[in-house]
């Protein structure tokens, strides 16, 4: 039986961003203070490229944050194909899910923002960008390791549900919406993260490797060369 | 039987309701039966005014013996409708979940918002009480639900827009498939709050008169609000006759947030990834429990998918929102447990509060109730926003 083997993985936090080729870069000097502290308005996409797509400034947090880490794969999804592209499974996993647009529609019902207080809202992002017809998860965690969307994901492939799967651990809550509404440190995520491995078989390409044990965000910031947590 | 099915087939062991009709699964029942719509005229807060709203709320009084049996979870009504839905399907299960030791239960609860009235709550500055905040968190409440029920096994919680009814089946089944668990508690909940009354009013999809799937003169839907909850089995547990969950498939239309796609691709592909699952031909299935929201592109959309799938004819189908609403989170579970309903009685529900029939709709929509000639599979089907859409296949195990 095929093993399963990272096509690619991504990482985005406080410490900074990068996938499995480049390893991990800091933040610009004005965001990375910004950052650490957990103020995440300036999580654009003008910091990878210079010509932002519309659909991008009309994201919320979490759709940004995906959308982010799985450009930052690195991975030509247009160059599968259509057969390929239909049997590409998305996978999502996480705690602090759609809360922060979930305050701000509550403090300022607005259409726009409406469609974004769900956590799956991302999948269709993603999807849309890719052209990805799934089959589709979208999970929330007690936790923010992200262990659970992997684990769906190996299944998935070993039970060939899917030959690949997007697989994607995303946490983020701006430290302004949740004081706004005091709310409780225990339902804040302890930092923000967006985790990205895009999971398949064993192939004979130069940057598959092995799937190491490890929950997704352990595995996608030791794949973008962060050390292990002390 | 064939060896598709064999390999992933779990059975239903039993169900469990609280929805507009009522609590319990005998309201519910007794509905689908007379064809008898719960949805209510209530005055609420949209916007900056009050309007008056057609929905599916669960009675108040309801709400209040539920309050009063369980205080320490008065303040959280997600946690009271699964729970009294979760205990209705645990206890119609008896020996089942009798002989399953705690370890060996899971437990996967869907939700799009969970106890969403907390955030209403501390937007306002509004006092909420500490377990009511804490299952504003999905995994939380499907924790404390998982402990009440003395779940020790594995335990998920989907949150996918519409789909994460279907979705919560389709875990649960493969959590017993893959052997984490010997039963699986499957729960779906969702409330009507400000914070949801609001998103829909903002985005002029709510039908000031109620909801009519599949009505020429649809104009939207109409929320509901409850839980439902189906105790799925490995099959061996459960005594014969069964009925069994075959194939699930899931689908993303990558075409528009908010929006069904136009020609019902996204969902044609789900339906057949859940055929594939259950080793089913198009043929097969005896009948249809559509989405059947009552806004126009979505029925419009369900009906190319259906055409596309089956050809014509299409097995007779229907639509359940007229029943108790657009239950969101928990619409996979309820009308789930109305596939198995008629799976069970062998009558073919209808679509209450059709007035005419869209000619853009299949003639073989149900309008009313009434038996049937043959019903061996069902196929049900969710769609949501995302372009998600999900498709699941019951069976009445063949002897």
């Amino acid at each position: 039986m095929s093993k399963h083997a990272i096509h690619a993985a991504a990482y985005l936090g406080p410490e900074g961003f990068g996938n499995d080729l480049t390893g991990l870069r800091p933040w610009p000097a004005p965001l990375a203070g910004p950052f650490q502290r957990g103020e995440l308005d300036g999580l654009h996409w003008s910091l990878f490229s210079a010509s932002d797509p519309s659909r991008f400034l009309r994201m919320d947090l979490m759709c940004r944050l995906g959308y982010l880490a799985a450009e930052l794969l690195d991975v030509n999804f247009d160059a599968l194909p259509d057969a390929s592209r239909d049997r590409l499974g998305v996978c999502v996993e996480s705690f602090t899910g759609s809360l922060d647009t979930d305050i701000r529609f509550a403090q300022t019902p607005r259409p726009s923002i409406f469609a974004y207080t769900l956590p799956s809202t991302v999948i269709g992002e993603i999807c849309i960008r890719f052209r990805l017809k799934g089959p589709v998860l979208s999970l929330i965690a007690p936790d923010t390791s992200g262990a659970g969307a992997l684990t769906e994901a190996t299944e998935w492939l070993r039970e060939g549900g899917a030959e690949r799967v997007l697989c994607l651990g995303l946490e983020g809550l701006n430290r302004a919406t949740a004081e706004a509404i005091n709310l409780p440190e225990y339902l804040r995520p302890p930092a923000w993260h967006a985790a990205a491995l895009l999971l398949g078989h064993e192939e004979n390409t130069p940057r598959a490797r092995p799937l190491p044990s490890g929950s997704l965000v352990e595995v996608c910031r030791r794949s973008v060369g962060m050390p292990e947590p002390t | 039987m064939d060896s598709a099915v064999n390999k992933i087939a779990v059975a239903i062991a039993g169900c469990g309701a609280v929805a507009a009709t009522g609590l319990g699964l005998a309201p519910l029942q007794r509905a689908v039966a007379a064809n008898a719509s719960a949805l209510r005229r209530r005055e609420a807060v949209l916007g900056k005014t009050c309007q008056s709203i057609v929905a599916g709320f669960v009675p108040e009084e309801i709400v209040e013996s539920l309050r009063a049996a369980d205080a320490l979870h008065a303040g959280s009504r997600a946690y009271l409708f699964a729970a009294a839905a979760a205990r209705e399907a645990v206890a119609n299960a008896g020996a089942i979940w009798v002989a399953v030791p705690p370890p060996r239960r899971g437990l996967v609860l869907s939700t799009t918002k969970a106890n969403i009235e907390a955030l209403d709550q501390l937007v306002r500055q509004q006092p909420v009480v500490a377990i009511a905040q804490r299952q504003l968190q999905p995994a939380l409440l499907a924790a404390d639900l998982a402990a009440a029920c003395d779940c020790r096994g594995p335990v998920q919680c989907v949150s996918a827009a519409c789909i994460s009814g279907l979705l919560a089946l389709q875990q649960g089944a493969a959590l017993l498939r893959r052997g984490l668990a010997e039963v699986v508690l499957v729960a779906g909940v969702d409330l009507i709050s400000q914070f949801v009354l609001s998103g829909f009013h903002t985005l002029k999809s709510l039908d000031p008169d109620g909801c009519h799937p599949f009505d020429q003169a649809r104009a939207g839907l109409s929320l509901g609000e409850g839980a439902g909850a189906i105790l799925l089995a490995r099959r061996e547990l459960v005594a014969a006759p069964r009925l069994l969950l075959t194939g699930t498939g899931t689908s993303n239309d990558a075409n528009h947030l908010t929006g069904p796609s136009r020609d019902g691709s996204g969902l044609a592909l789900a339906m057949r990834r859940a055929l594939a699952q259950a080793g089913r031909l198009p043929g097969q299935i005896d009948f249809i429990n559509a989405h059947g929201t009552g806004t126009p592109f979505n029925d419009h959309m369900e009906a190319l998918a259906l055409r596309s799938i089956f050809g014509e004819p299409v097995p007779p189908f229907n639509g359940s929102k007229g029943i108790f609403g657009h239950t969101l989170g928990a619409a996979g579970v309820l009308e789930t447990i109305l596939c198995v309903n008629a799976l069970q009685t062998r009558m073919l529900p209808g679509t209450p509060r059709l007035r005419a029939r869209d000619p853009v709709a299949p003639e073989s929509l149900l309008a009313e109730p009434r038996a049937a000639a043959r019903l061996e599979r069902v196929l049900k089907v969710n769609c949501g926003f995302g372009g998600t859409n999900a498709a699941l296949i019951l069976e009445r195990e063949q002897p």
